[in-house]
């Protein structure tokens, strides 16, 4: 009698629900778990036909304006994108679609003609782009003699070796910029970082780049400033989604093993102490569920609750997917410790999303400006 | 009962009701005021209770008590659509107000009567509840039996054409003003304990019915305890059938919980909650860096408490059948967040909520809510109830071995006396 895992909401729409059932297929198709192991053991992902793949069922237009090319399947472009998000991350999917979308929107928002072609470009899929929340602070673009430098390091970018293109946070005397750094630019080297999450790969940046007119993604000042947290807060959100999905096949997984394995004479799910851990994990799911479905419909539609909500949702994940994780191990028992099961790519997974795009703290903190907390 | 209600039947009914509202209904100060939280409901003097009574007199003498309730029986029988169209006639008046017991009699007591009693028993006592003459209270948990709510062993013996009742009742709301007592009591010791209960109507002034208040830990003294002494009853009194009271059991409890709806607090809405603003500006202020943390921590669980309200209701609509099951998350969250949030508040409050001058000092507040926090992990199923639900019903694990549902239940009581753990 065990129900179908409930989605990121109960009742999608008709179009929802047809580009979710066509993307859950492309997924299972091309980059099924086993892809994902063979890539963690170093084998190479098709990341062209994946790209064209998820482009073609409209994934990476969501955000994007309809003159850029952009469209969703509901009013609630930002929830679409969310949903896609959380079956990726049930099927720890690769490729940086957070911080994609995050670029998407932001050049779809300032709608520079000097950006068009690189939009179109990620809006078809022709390449990735990314950035990240660096909690070391901004890179520094800084003048010199005639032009502008990019000087700095992004640490920890997901995906970066897949990146064509990265969006970098930099300061400047102005105020704070928004630089579009091409990676086989001159001066940008993407350095490969060994990491927790074998499910993706992992690079960081050095920058000393030089910096054109037509690379800075909006002028130094106020705006960008606003621009920059609304992107931070798209990528945190759509992390938080992924890992929405992960952490709810993890438990899928751990109901399903408890129901199985006999112990004692009994399904060990039957044993109250497996039984009520396996409850409390399916409501810290449900919580984040619920949290990060509100959070992309607030934020998507503008709403004045939407960065309070987008924030909120990143830190109760960070918190509390890590500890659905752990839920998950200790049901599985030994089983989990071995590298054929999925349990420890879940919990590698779970643990690097909650770093990912703005910590727990980082977002906590950001939630109490979001709120109105005096300083 | 009637089909659905026409717009312009509304509008109508509707008017009406405003112009008797208005006529009638003194506003509320202040209206749109918070909810009360159950361990804040104030005490009923006779005085207020007079008044109230009156005020539901006159609400049922004008045709808006019981408006879905069946007409045989004093109520309107008119369509949900009509009592919402009449509650928001009246939004921002002093509807009757008959405290906690009052509530449990419209919104549990009686509606489970009407399921399940006879039609003599409810000519008898539904008019007089709507006249506001029959407040009932539930009789509910024993002293040992709480969330085993089966395994009550208050019992009832058949003498004759009588009821002799024995036993104890607890954490019954408001009984101390209460005109009667839905009662559950075992009849039966010789089947397994959820075929051998029935369901009585025990006036508060019988004979042999003893009711005390119970100081609680917060200071006030809402819930009661019965102890009922050779209490005489007779066949009038039944509700539903003898030793089919489980039935009428389980409609309570779909009743109670329908109260509470999907739980898991209030919706979202912009901005940090006001008594953790309080306490930070009065105790703590805004500038350590662990003060502000907590708060955040408090902030986010509030968040994700609220949309948790709102996603249940989705998927309770999306799937009406699980909707019982569902509630217990909203349950559960409450269980387990209420003393999280209430220890964060502490930890803001520090040495302000051990000691304060005056009642209305935030620390005070903050050790208030430590002491009420447990209310949800306990009252109405434990968290422990809550998460076997999750478990079983939702999550589709196996079930406990169980050692009471099929043992007559005068063994069971025996057997777990003798507990040796080996079973078979």
């Amino acid at each position: 009698m065990s129900a179908p895992r409930p989605a990121l909401v109960p009742s999608p729409s008709e179009e929802q629900a047809m580009l979710l059932d066509a993307s859950v297929r492309f997924m299972d198709d091309l980059v099924p778990l086993s892809a994902v192991r063979a890539r963690a053991d170093g084998a190479d992902l098709d990341d062209e036909a994946y790209r064209r793949g998820a482009a073609g069922l409209g994934w990476f237009g969501l955000l994007a304006a309809e003159a850029h090319g952009g469209g969703s399947a509901s009013v609630d472009a930002l929830l679409d994108a969310a949903l896609i998000a959380a079956e990726r991350g049930a099927r720890l999917q690769p490729g940086p679609y957070p911080g994609h979308s995050g670029v998407v929107r932001t050049l779809s928002a300032v709608a520079d003609p000097a950006h068009d072609a690189v939009l179109a470009e990620l809006v078809q899929g022709e390449c990735w782009a990314s950035f990240a929340v660096d909690e070391a602070g901004p890179c520094e673009l800084r003048r010199d003699g005639r032009g502008l430098r990019l000087v700095g390091e992004v640490g920890r970018v997901a995906e970066a070796d897949l990146c064509r293109y990265v969006l970098v946070a930099a300061d400047s005397e102005d105020g704070p910029a928004q630089v579009l750094v091409r990676t086989d630019a001159p001066g940008t080297e993407v350095r490969t970082l060994e990491g927790l999450d074998v499910t993706r790969r992992w690079g960081q940046l050095v920058l000393d780049v030089e910096v054109g007119p037509g690379d800075l993604v909006a002028p130094p000042g106020a705006a960008t400033q606003a621009l920059l947290a609304d992107q931070e807060r798209v990528g945190a959100l759509l992390t938080a989604a992924e890992a929405v999905g992960a952490m709810a096949s993890d438990l899928d997984q751990a109901v399903a093993y408890a129901k199985d394995r006999i112990a004692f004479g009994r399904p060990i799910g039957s044993f109250q102490a497996v039984k009520h851990l396996l409850a409390d994990a399916s409501l810290a799911v449900e919580m984040a569920t619920g949290l990060v479905a509100a959070a992309a419909v607030a934020l998507g539609g503008g709403a004045p609750d939407g960065a309070e909500l987008a924030h909120a949702a990143k830190a109760f994940v960070a918190e509390r997917s890590v500890g659905v994780a752990h839920d998950c191990f200790q049901v599985f028992g030994g089983i989990g410790y071995t590298w054929e099961h999925d349990q420890h790519l879940h919990l590698r997974r779970l643990f690097a999303d909650a770093e990912c795009f703005g910590s727990a703290g980082w977002h906590r903190d950001r939630l109490l400006d979001a709120a109105g907390a005096p300083r | 009962m009637t089909n659905s209600p026409g717009p312009d039947e509304l509008d109508a009914y509707r008017a009406e009701a405003r112009a008797w509202v208005e006529e009638n209904l003194e506003r509320r100060a202040d209206a749109g005021a918070r909810s009360r939280k159950p361990w804040e409901l104030e005490e009923q003097t006779t005085e207020e209770l007079a008044v109230q009574r009156g005020l539901q007199r006159r609400l049922h003498e004008a045709g808006y008590a019981g408006i879905t309730w069946p007409v045989e029986y004093g109520g309107r029988g008119l369509s949900p659509a009509h009592e919402r169209a009449f509650l928001a006639a009246a939004s921002g008046h002093q509807l009757p107000d008959l405290g906690i017991a009052g509530g449990a009699t419209f919104g549990v007591c009686a509606p489970t009567m009407l399921a399940h009693a006879s039609p003599e028993f409810l000519r008898r006592h539904i008019p007089r509840v709507l006249a506001g003459e029959l407040i009932v209270s539930q009789f509910f948990s024993d002293p040992d039996a709480g969330s085993d709510l089966a395994g009550v062993r208050t019992q009832a013996v058949r003498d004759g054409d009588r009821w002799i009742l024995n036993g104890s009742k607890i954490w019954s709301s408001g009984a101390y003003y209460a005109d009667a007592g839905m009662c559950l009591a075992r009849t039966n010791w010789d089947v397994p304990k959820h075929r051998g209960l029935t369901w009585f109507l025990v006036p508060t002034d019988a004979a042999g019915l003893t009711i005390e208040r119970i100081r609680q830990i917060n200071g006030d003294a809402e819930f009661c305890q019965e102890f009922l002494d050779d209490v005489e009853l007779t066949d009038d009194d039944v509700i539903g059938e003898v030793d089919g009271g489980w039935s009428v059991t389980q409609t309570m409890l779909l009743y109670e919980r329908g109260a509470g709806s999907a739980g898991g607090g209030a919706s979202a809405r912009v901005g940090l909650r006001s008594d953790v603003v309080e306490l930070v500006d009065a105790v703590a202020g805004w500038h350590d860096p662990g003060v502000r943390d907590l708060v955040a921590r408090v902030h986010v669980d509030d968040l994700a408490r609220a949309t948790l309200g709102r996603r249940l209701l989705a998927r309770m609509a999306a799937d009406p059948a699980t909707a019982g099951n569902l509630a217990s998350y909203g349950k559960l969250a409450s269980g387990v967040y209420d003393p999280i949030r209430a220890n964060r508040l502490m930890e803001i409050a520090g040495a302000a909520a051990v000691a304060w001058r005056g009642p209305d000092e935030p620390g005070a507040a903050a050790a208030l809510g430590l002491l009420n926090s447990r209310f949800m992990a306990i009252a109405g199923g434990t968290s422990q109830m809550q998460r076997n639900t999750i478990g079983e019903r939702v999550l589709g694990l196996p079930r406990e071995p169980s050692f009471d549902r099929r043992t007559p239940f005068r063994e069971v009581v025996r057997n777990a006396r003798d507990w040796s753990g080996s079973v078979g």
